[in-house]
């Protein structure tokens, strides 16, 4: 059975698009004059307003790509100090067939940018890693997937494909029906550079390179670090990741809209319907339509228990790898519990797919919301009996107090967001800044703690699930709004199945919406969620055609994790593995 | 812990100051455990309400919403109701589904002369039951499909199709839970038609009201 004859390679070949409008978005107006505003301060050349974006947007010429980054981040006003993302998208029949995009962050204004650099196949571009160290990974990874190269970055490796693959995946004319073997021979033998406090040291230790994972049990995944040590002390780390890597974004791009979802799914696994949210409200922000209340309501109260659930395991895993098992058990009964009401929604527990865009598959079941309240007075329970065994023990307190700090400077640089950056003493929550599904109308503070190491990232933790409980509990108590949980759009929505098996119009447009897809406007789309480890962003560029353009995601640990080998520098073995718990990095959502 | 109020909105979580007695260590130790020992307790008078269950003997039950294998429904007459239209194989996400259509000389209908879920392909989304124009394919509640070989994986028509009249209650997702009974064409899904005994007993439903779905 062949069941890659549906993949095409590009140039797309096929019927032409039957949309063509071009995507304007709700609040164009507002943007477009912020980034006048933007460009009146900045006063830069080589930038260029685009307007009609969804975000301030502007294009950059790729020599000054650095001077406008230090210029962003060192603006006593504007202060974009928070490089977020960095991705590329691939137009083969353009002129310059590349654009490499920047969003920044600022937390003192609380708005977003959007930098567009076009560049034509044998461009190259300067690195911007010395402006903001958080782009490091992010221009490794359009390297990747690209081919775009990057000056002056000082380690420009793949890091999501293997070392043995050729070509770059994401260029349009890459076929995807290609396998590449790696044997043994090519794997990359990776020598971590040794931090530079240690560099002149010398001890009476011989210093000795260790390989911890991809394949071992504290590393909750595959992720494979080596460290140098010197006796136990780790004096250079480096990460490898790509072990997980399923090629989400060029997998999106041959199946449609609404087949997305499954696999958004697979991204954060702990928290699946916050992908779901993420990715639909994307979607539907490109197609200019909203959810009915109803749909809404179901999508936050399913996304605070999902929260709970990515927090529980984080922190039940985190206390298993310090040997705590009880904590374990305590922590994952309502976890279970949660997933027990997840299935009876949609008949999955790890992987419900339960979104569409538009609205829900299916309503809730009538009880929902006792099922929601039974939870909601269940779960305090077990926090508490975890916060009695933990919270005073010294045994436990000695093993993650002080281990593996970050600065909040550093934090921010790096692009850090969610709980870890809470951590750090930064109140950024996507939830209170930029508010979605309605959000601003419940009553909820966001957790910070000081310090930023393992102690200060399980404490926010454990508040925030108390602060999700608070918000469940307000929405249990406002109850379901009545109506339908599925837009009223046949082009968007597929028909009730009564219609579809009664009437023609409904069966037509139910064979045009499975055949043809969703055909949202041509444009492109940013929209972000708070996930269970921080931003979770999906960009949508649609071309018209009923499969995405491109889908690009900003998995908040792939920004995290970045950082670990410098958190850990200078810390043992044990720490490394406590430290890695409390990250909570979830290998389908860093190797996309 | 202990929460200080920083701001509107965001509240600072501080830790605890530690006791002299509870830097001794093992007072928090002994604590921890007197915990551990009152559930253990607790669980040995209440054993029923244990939330671990001894499968294989006994099943967990799931939702009449569950996602399990697929089946394809029949008419009154003993046809199957797929009319190999393509509707599911060009829903599913996985690419897992295969269908050859045939003609009936006789009826003029097509049907499926092949049809094949590659059950380790199948990632049991449901989009199949939700692009399903004829009310055909239907999951069930089976969830167990260990196989010995990669070539028991694929399934065809002969482990797909189920007898006319087949019952809804052992079934998992399905477009409206039974709610809608389909008119116009032979033959129904089951619904207000006397129930057979079911084919999987293991779906008899232990405690139908504890994972009830609609």
């Amino acid at each position: 059975m062949s069941t890659l004859t549906k993949f095409s390679a590009i140039p797309y070949t096929g019927p032409a698009p039957t949309n063509r409008k071009p995507y304007v978005p709700a609040d164009v107006a507002v943007h477009d004059a912020r980034g006048a505003v933007l460009a009146e301060k900045l006063q830069q050349s080589a930038m260029q307003q685009e307007t009609g974006q969804d975000l301030p947007t502007f294009i950059v010429d790729k020599a000054a790509i650095v001077n406008v980054l230090t210029a962003l981040r060192d603006h006593p006003e504007l202060r974009f100090t928070m490089p977020l993302d960095c991705w590329g998208v691939d137009y083969p029949r353009r002129e310059k067939r590349f654009d490499v995009l920047y969003q920044l962050y600022s937390l003192q204004n609380n708005e977003r940018i959007r930098l567009k650099v076009m560049l034509a196949e044998d461009e190259s571009i300067d690195s911007g890693i010395n402006v903001f160290k958080g782009l490091d990974w992010f221009e490794r990874e359009v390297w990747d997937m690209f081919g775009i190269r990057f000056d002056g970055h000082p380690n420009l490796r793949r890091i999501l494909t293997h070392e043995a693959f050729q070509g770059h995946p994401l260029r349009k004319d890459y076929d995807p029906a290609q396998r590449w073997l790696l044997t043994e021979k090519d794997v990359a033998q990776l020598t971590p550079v040794i931090d530079d406090r240690f560099k002149d040291v010398d001890t009476d230790f011989e210093r000795v390179t260790l390989n911890l994972g991809p394949s071992h049990p504290a590393t909750h995944g595959t992720l494979r670090i080596v460290v140098t040590l010197d006796g136990e002390t780790i004096i250079g780390a480096d990460q490898e990741i790509g072990y997980l890597h399923r090629c989400f974004e060029k997998m999106s791009e041959t199946h449609t809209y609404q087949q997305v979802i499954p696999f958004t799914d697979r991204l954060n696994y702990c928290s699946a319907i916050i992908n779901n949210v993420g990715y639909c409200l994307t979607v539907e922000k490109l197609l200019g339509i909203e959810a009915p209340a109803r749909a809404q309501h179901v999508r936050l109260m399913l996304s605070e228990f999902m929260r709970i659930a990515d927090h529980l395991v984080c922190i039940g895993t985190n206390l298993v790898d310090m040997g705590a098992l009880t904590n374990f058990w305590y922590l994952f009964q309502p976890r279970e519990e949660i997933y027990g009401l997840i299935e009876a929604c949609c008949g999955a527990r790890l992987l419900p797919s339960y979104l569409r865009i538009g609205g829900l598959a299916v309503d809730v079941p009538t009880d929902f919301l006792q099922k929601a309240q039974r939870l909601v007075d269940m779960i305090p329970k077990y926090i508490d009996d975890v916060e009695k065994l933990v919270d005073r023990n010294k045994v436990f307190l000695d093993r993650v107090v002080g281990v593996a700090p970050i600065s909040p400077e550093d934090a921010i640089a790096y692009g850090f967001t969610g709980p870890c950056l809470r951590a750090c003493g930064v109140p950024f929550d996507v939830r209170k800044s930029n508010p979605y599904i309605g959000y601003e109308t419940y009553d909820f503070d966001i957790p910070i703690a000081e310090g930023g190491d393992t102690y200060a990232r399980y404490l926010v933790r454990m508040e925030e699930m108390r602060q999700s409980l608070r918000i469940l509990q307000q929405a249990i108590d406002r109850g379901l709004p009545e109506g339908p949980v599925m837009v009223d759009n046949p082009y968007v929505a597929l028909p009730p199945k009564e219609k579809v098996y009664n009437e023609m119009e409904s069966l037509i447009y139910h064979f045009k919406l499975i055949m043809h897809g969703i055909q949202p406007p041509v444009g492109e789309a940013y929209f972000q969620v708070e996930g269970g480890n921080g931003e979770l962003g999906f960009h949508v560029v649609s071309d018209g055609t009923k499969n995405p353009y491109r889908v690009r995601v900003r998995p908040p640990c792939f920004a995290i994790y970045q950082a670990f080998g410098k958190m850990i520098t200078g810390q043992t073995i044990p720490d490394a593995v406590a430290a890695l718990g409390s990250l909570n990095i979830i290998a389908g959502e860093l190797d996309h | 812990m202990a929460i200080e109020r920083v701001s509107p909105g965001v509240v600072k979580v501080v830790p605890n100051k530690l006791s002299v007695s509870e830097r001794l260590y093992i007072p928090q130790v002994l604590a921890g455990m007197v915990l551990t020992l009152r559930h253990l307790v607790k669980n040995l008078f209440n054993m029923k309400g244990l939330p671990t269950i001894s499968y294989p003997e006994v099943k967990r039950v799931y939702s009449e919403r569950f996602r399990g294998r697929h089946i394809l429904t029949t008419r009154e007459d003993g046809t199957t109701r797929c009319v190999a239209c393509f509707m599911c194989s060009t829903a599913c996400p996985a690419e897992c589904i295969t269908i050859e259509a045939g003609e009936d000389e006789r009826t003029r209908e097509k049907f499926p002369q092949r049809y094949e879920i590659d059950l380790l392909r199948c990632i049991f989304c449901g989009y199949c039951v939700d692009a399903c124009p004829e009310d055909a394919i239907y999951m069930t509640r089976d969830y167990e499909m260990a196989i010995d070989t990669r070539a028991r994986s694929v399934v065809g028509l002969r482990d797909l199709v189920v007898p006319p009249n087949f019952p809804v209650e052992p079934m998992g997702w399905r477009p409206y839970y039974g709610s809608i009974e389909k008119h116009g064409t032979a033959g129904g899904t089951g619904v207000g038609q006397p129930k057979r005994e079911a084919p999987f007993a293991d779906d008899a439903p232990l405690n139908p009201d504890l994972y009830r779905g609609a």
